[in-house]
Protein backbone atom coordinates (compact mmCIF):
# COMPACT_ATOMS: atom_id res chain seq x y z
CA UNK A 1 0.00 0.00 0.00
CA UNK A 2 1.22 3.21 -1.19
CA UNK A 3 1.27 6.76 1.17
CA UNK A 4 0.40 8.56 -1.84
CA UNK A 5 -0.19 6.48 -5.25
CA UNK A 6 1.56 8.54 -8.04
CA UNK A 7 -1.76 10.35 -10.49
CA UNK A 8 -0.89 11.22 -13.95
CA UNK A 9 -1.45 14.93 -14.15
CA UNK A 10 0.32 18.38 -15.03
CA UNK A 11 3.34 17.31 -12.98
CA UNK A 12 4.43 15.31 -15.80
CA UNK A 13 6.09 12.02 -15.82
CA UNK A 14 7.84 9.92 -12.45
CA UNK A 15 11.34 9.65 -12.66
CA UNK A 16 12.18 5.95 -10.84
CA UNK A 17 15.39 4.88 -9.68
CA UNK A 18 16.20 1.49 -7.74
CA UNK A 19 19.71 1.97 -5.60
CA UNK A 20 21.38 -0.27 -3.67
CA UNK A 21 21.74 -0.09 -0.09
CA UNK A 22 25.18 2.27 -0.07
CA UNK A 23 25.20 5.86 1.14
CA UNK A 24 27.40 6.49 -2.00
CA UNK A 25 24.99 5.63 -4.49
CA UNK A 26 22.70 8.87 -3.12
CA UNK A 27 24.79 11.31 -4.77
CA UNK A 28 23.49 10.21 -8.19
CA UNK A 29 20.04 11.20 -7.55
CA UNK A 30 20.91 14.34 -5.45
CA UNK A 31 22.59 15.70 -8.73
CA UNK A 32 19.37 15.09 -10.90
CA UNK A 33 17.15 16.32 -8.94
CA UNK A 34 18.85 19.82 -8.34
CA UNK A 35 19.92 20.09 -11.97
CA UNK A 36 16.03 20.08 -12.53
CA UNK A 37 15.40 22.10 -9.65
CA UNK A 38 18.22 25.15 -11.10
CA UNK A 39 16.75 24.29 -14.81
CA UNK A 40 13.82 25.72 -13.12
CA UNK A 41 15.44 28.26 -11.06
CA UNK A 42 13.85 27.60 -8.18
CA UNK A 43 15.67 28.96 -5.85
CA UNK A 44 18.67 28.46 -2.93
CA UNK A 45 15.92 27.37 -0.20
CA UNK A 46 14.17 25.46 -2.04
CA UNK A 47 17.36 23.77 -3.16
CA UNK A 48 18.89 23.47 0.02
CA UNK A 49 15.19 22.24 1.79
CA UNK A 50 14.65 19.44 -0.73
CA UNK A 51 18.30 18.66 -0.80
CA UNK A 52 18.23 17.96 2.69
CA UNK A 53 14.82 16.03 3.11
CA UNK A 54 15.93 13.89 -0.49
CA UNK A 55 19.16 12.64 1.32
CA UNK A 56 17.44 12.37 5.17
CA UNK A 57 14.46 10.11 3.68
CA UNK A 58 17.33 7.92 1.55
CA UNK A 59 19.44 7.42 4.46
CA UNK A 60 16.37 6.61 6.30
CA UNK A 61 15.32 4.35 3.91
CA UNK A 62 19.19 3.00 3.91
CA UNK A 63 20.07 2.73 7.00
CA UNK A 64 17.23 2.24 9.01
CA UNK A 65 14.95 1.12 6.81
CA UNK A 66 16.91 -1.81 5.12
CA UNK A 67 19.51 -2.06 7.77
CA UNK A 68 22.46 -1.23 5.97
CA UNK A 69 22.23 -4.62 3.93
CA UNK A 70 22.88 -4.47 0.83
CA UNK A 71 21.16 -7.08 -0.47
CA UNK A 72 18.10 -4.67 -0.21
CA UNK A 73 17.27 -1.73 -2.31
CA UNK A 74 15.79 1.33 -2.23
CA UNK A 75 13.33 2.89 -5.10
CA UNK A 76 13.44 6.67 -4.95
CA UNK A 77 10.46 8.21 -7.67
CA UNK A 78 10.39 12.05 -8.11
CA UNK A 79 8.58 14.36 -10.31
CA UNK A 80 9.54 18.47 -10.69
CA UNK A 81 7.29 21.66 -12.36
CA UNK A 82 7.75 24.84 -12.24
CA UNK A 83 5.87 24.89 -9.06
CA UNK A 84 5.86 21.91 -7.18
CA UNK A 85 8.37 19.10 -6.09
CA UNK A 86 7.22 15.50 -5.26
CA UNK A 87 9.47 12.67 -3.94
CA UNK A 88 8.77 9.06 -2.91
CA UNK A 89 11.16 6.80 -1.07
CA UNK A 90 9.97 2.95 -0.37
CA UNK A 91 12.46 0.80 1.42
CA UNK A 92 12.50 -3.18 1.85
CA UNK A 93 12.28 -3.17 5.30
CA UNK A 94 9.72 -3.96 7.55
CA UNK A 95 8.80 -0.07 8.04
CA UNK A 96 7.47 1.29 11.54
CA UNK A 97 5.63 4.06 13.48
CA UNK A 98 6.13 7.24 12.97
CA UNK A 99 4.38 8.38 16.25
CA UNK A 100 7.08 6.05 17.80
CA UNK A 101 9.80 8.30 17.21
CA UNK A 102 11.20 9.86 20.12
CA UNK A 103 11.03 13.96 20.15
CA UNK A 104 14.81 14.83 19.28
CA UNK A 105 13.55 17.95 21.19
CA UNK A 106 13.02 16.96 24.65
CA UNK A 107 15.28 17.79 26.78
CA UNK A 108 16.25 14.22 27.56
CA UNK A 109 16.69 13.79 23.91
CA UNK A 110 18.85 16.42 23.04
CA UNK A 111 22.30 15.20 23.35
CA UNK A 112 21.55 11.83 21.48
CA UNK A 113 23.38 11.18 18.28
CA UNK A 114 19.84 9.96 16.15
CA UNK A 115 16.28 11.10 15.38
CA UNK A 116 16.55 13.93 13.86
CA UNK A 117 16.32 13.49 10.41
CA UNK A 118 12.20 12.50 10.04
CA UNK A 119 12.01 16.37 12.25
CA UNK A 120 14.16 18.01 9.37
CA UNK A 121 11.71 16.40 6.82
CA UNK A 122 8.74 17.98 8.32
CA UNK A 123 9.98 21.18 8.56
CA UNK A 124 12.04 21.78 5.33
CA UNK A 125 8.89 19.91 3.28
CA UNK A 126 5.22 21.00 2.99
CA UNK A 127 4.32 17.49 3.29
CA UNK A 128 5.39 14.42 4.79
CA UNK A 129 3.55 11.12 5.06
CA UNK A 130 4.59 8.01 5.48
CA UNK A 131 2.36 4.78 4.49
CA UNK A 132 0.86 2.74 7.30
CA UNK A 133 3.73 0.08 7.41
CA UNK A 134 6.20 2.59 7.50
CA UNK A 135 8.39 1.93 4.67
CA UNK A 136 7.50 4.16 2.18
CA UNK A 137 7.42 8.04 2.86
CA UNK A 138 6.06 10.55 0.02
CA UNK A 139 7.11 14.55 0.38
CA UNK A 140 5.89 17.36 -1.61
CA UNK A 141 7.59 20.73 -1.50
CA UNK A 142 5.42 23.81 -3.07
CA UNK A 143 7.10 26.80 -4.98
CA UNK B 1 39.45 5.56 3.15
CA UNK B 2 38.41 9.07 3.69
CA UNK B 3 40.84 9.79 6.17
CA UNK B 4 39.95 12.92 8.77
CA UNK B 5 42.50 14.97 7.09
CA UNK B 6 40.89 14.37 4.09
CA UNK B 7 38.02 16.41 5.83
CA UNK B 8 39.16 18.25 8.69
CA UNK B 9 41.79 21.34 9.12
CA UNK B 10 42.59 21.83 13.05
CA UNK B 11 45.64 24.02 14.44
CA UNK B 12 45.97 25.46 17.79
CA UNK B 13 44.92 29.36 18.98
CA UNK B 14 45.74 30.60 22.45
CA UNK B 15 45.27 26.92 23.43
CA UNK B 16 42.03 26.39 21.88
CA UNK B 17 41.77 23.71 19.24
CA UNK B 18 40.47 25.19 15.70
CA UNK B 19 38.89 23.11 13.20
CA UNK B 20 37.83 24.05 9.88
CA UNK B 21 35.95 21.62 7.50
CA UNK B 22 37.57 21.77 4.18
CA UNK B 23 34.50 20.12 2.35
CA UNK B 24 31.95 22.15 1.02
CA UNK B 25 29.32 19.53 2.80
CA UNK B 26 29.44 16.18 3.99
CA UNK B 27 27.43 13.69 2.67
CA UNK B 28 29.04 10.11 2.41
CA UNK B 29 29.23 7.76 4.97
CA UNK B 30 33.05 7.30 4.68
CA UNK B 31 32.63 11.52 5.33
CA UNK B 32 30.23 11.22 7.97
CA UNK B 33 32.65 9.26 9.51
CA UNK B 34 36.01 11.21 8.96
CA UNK B 35 34.72 14.02 10.68
CA UNK B 36 33.77 12.09 13.72
CA UNK B 37 36.74 9.93 13.94
CA UNK B 38 38.75 13.51 13.61
CA UNK B 39 36.77 15.34 15.99
CA UNK B 40 36.66 12.89 18.37
CA UNK B 41 40.68 12.77 18.24
CA UNK B 42 40.74 15.82 19.11
CA UNK B 43 38.52 15.05 22.18
CA UNK B 44 40.63 12.82 23.35
CA UNK B 45 42.44 15.79 25.54
CA UNK B 46 40.80 16.01 28.26
CA UNK B 47 39.11 19.37 28.99
CA UNK B 48 39.73 20.31 25.36
CA UNK B 49 38.48 23.55 24.06
CA UNK B 50 37.26 23.63 20.55
CA UNK B 51 36.22 25.49 18.17
CA UNK B 52 35.02 24.38 14.96
CA UNK B 53 34.25 26.67 11.64
CA UNK B 54 31.84 26.05 9.31
CA UNK B 55 32.71 28.52 6.71
CA UNK B 56 32.24 27.48 3.24
CA UNK B 57 29.63 24.73 4.43
CA UNK B 58 26.61 25.11 2.48
CA UNK B 59 25.24 21.68 3.40
CA UNK B 60 24.87 18.99 5.87
CA UNK B 61 22.39 16.47 7.35
CA UNK B 62 21.09 14.97 10.71
CA UNK B 63 24.35 12.42 10.86
CA UNK B 64 26.51 15.15 11.04
CA UNK B 65 24.27 16.87 13.62
CA UNK B 66 24.94 13.44 15.61
CA UNK B 67 28.52 13.21 15.21
CA UNK B 68 28.49 16.56 17.07
CA UNK B 69 25.86 15.47 19.54
CA UNK B 70 28.55 12.60 20.41
CA UNK B 71 31.71 14.86 20.20
CA UNK B 72 30.11 17.44 22.60
CA UNK B 73 28.88 14.65 24.95
CA UNK B 74 32.36 13.04 24.86
CA UNK B 75 34.41 16.59 25.44
CA UNK B 76 31.74 17.54 28.13
CA UNK B 77 32.81 14.33 30.44
CA UNK B 78 35.71 15.61 30.50
CA UNK B 79 35.35 19.44 31.31
CA UNK B 80 35.98 20.73 27.52
CA UNK B 81 33.43 21.97 25.02
CA UNK B 82 33.17 22.75 21.35
CA UNK B 83 31.69 25.71 19.93
CA UNK B 84 30.20 26.25 16.92
CA UNK B 85 31.42 29.47 14.28
CA UNK B 86 30.75 30.73 10.72
CA UNK B 87 27.49 28.54 9.76
CA UNK B 88 25.46 29.52 6.60
CA UNK B 89 22.09 30.59 8.12
CA UNK B 90 20.19 27.69 6.16
CA UNK B 91 22.27 25.34 8.46
CA UNK B 92 21.80 27.48 11.32
CA UNK B 93 18.46 26.96 11.07
CA UNK B 94 18.41 23.29 11.07
CA UNK B 95 20.26 23.60 14.27
CA UNK B 96 17.33 26.07 15.96
CA UNK B 97 14.58 23.66 14.54
CA UNK B 98 16.53 20.34 16.07
CA UNK B 99 16.92 22.78 19.40
CA UNK B 100 20.58 22.08 18.78
CA UNK B 101 21.73 25.79 19.45
CA UNK B 102 20.69 25.13 23.09
CA UNK B 103 23.64 22.13 22.87
CA UNK B 104 26.30 24.68 21.30
CA UNK B 105 27.19 28.06 21.44
CA UNK B 106 27.03 29.47 18.35
CA UNK B 107 29.06 32.27 17.14
CA UNK B 108 28.95 34.36 13.99
CA UNK B 109 32.73 33.69 13.62
CA UNK B 110 35.86 31.90 14.28
CA UNK B 111 37.50 34.96 15.98
CA UNK B 112 34.08 35.46 18.12
CA UNK B 113 34.38 31.98 19.52
CA UNK B 114 37.85 32.16 20.54
CA UNK B 115 37.63 35.32 22.04
CA UNK B 116 34.62 34.06 24.39
CA UNK B 117 36.85 31.00 25.22
CA UNK B 118 39.39 33.11 26.43
CA UNK B 119 36.94 35.71 28.33
CA UNK B 120 35.56 32.43 30.13
CA UNK B 121 39.67 32.07 30.54
CA UNK B 122 39.61 35.09 32.09
CA UNK B 123 36.83 34.67 34.10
Amino acid sequence: MTANPPKTDDLGAWTERVLPTSLTEIRGTERDVLMRLRELAYDDDHLFAVRLALEEALVNAMKHGNHSDPTRSVRVSYRISPDRVEIRVVDEGPGFDPSQVPDPTADENLDKPCGRGIMLMRCYMDKVEFSPRGNEVFMVKCR
Amino acid sequence: MTEAGDILHISQRDGVTLVRLRAGAVRTEAEVEALGRGLLSVAEVPGQRVVLSFLGVKHLTSLVLGQLVQVQKHLAESGGEIRLADIAPQIHEAFTITHLDRLFKIYEREDEALAAFAEDAEA
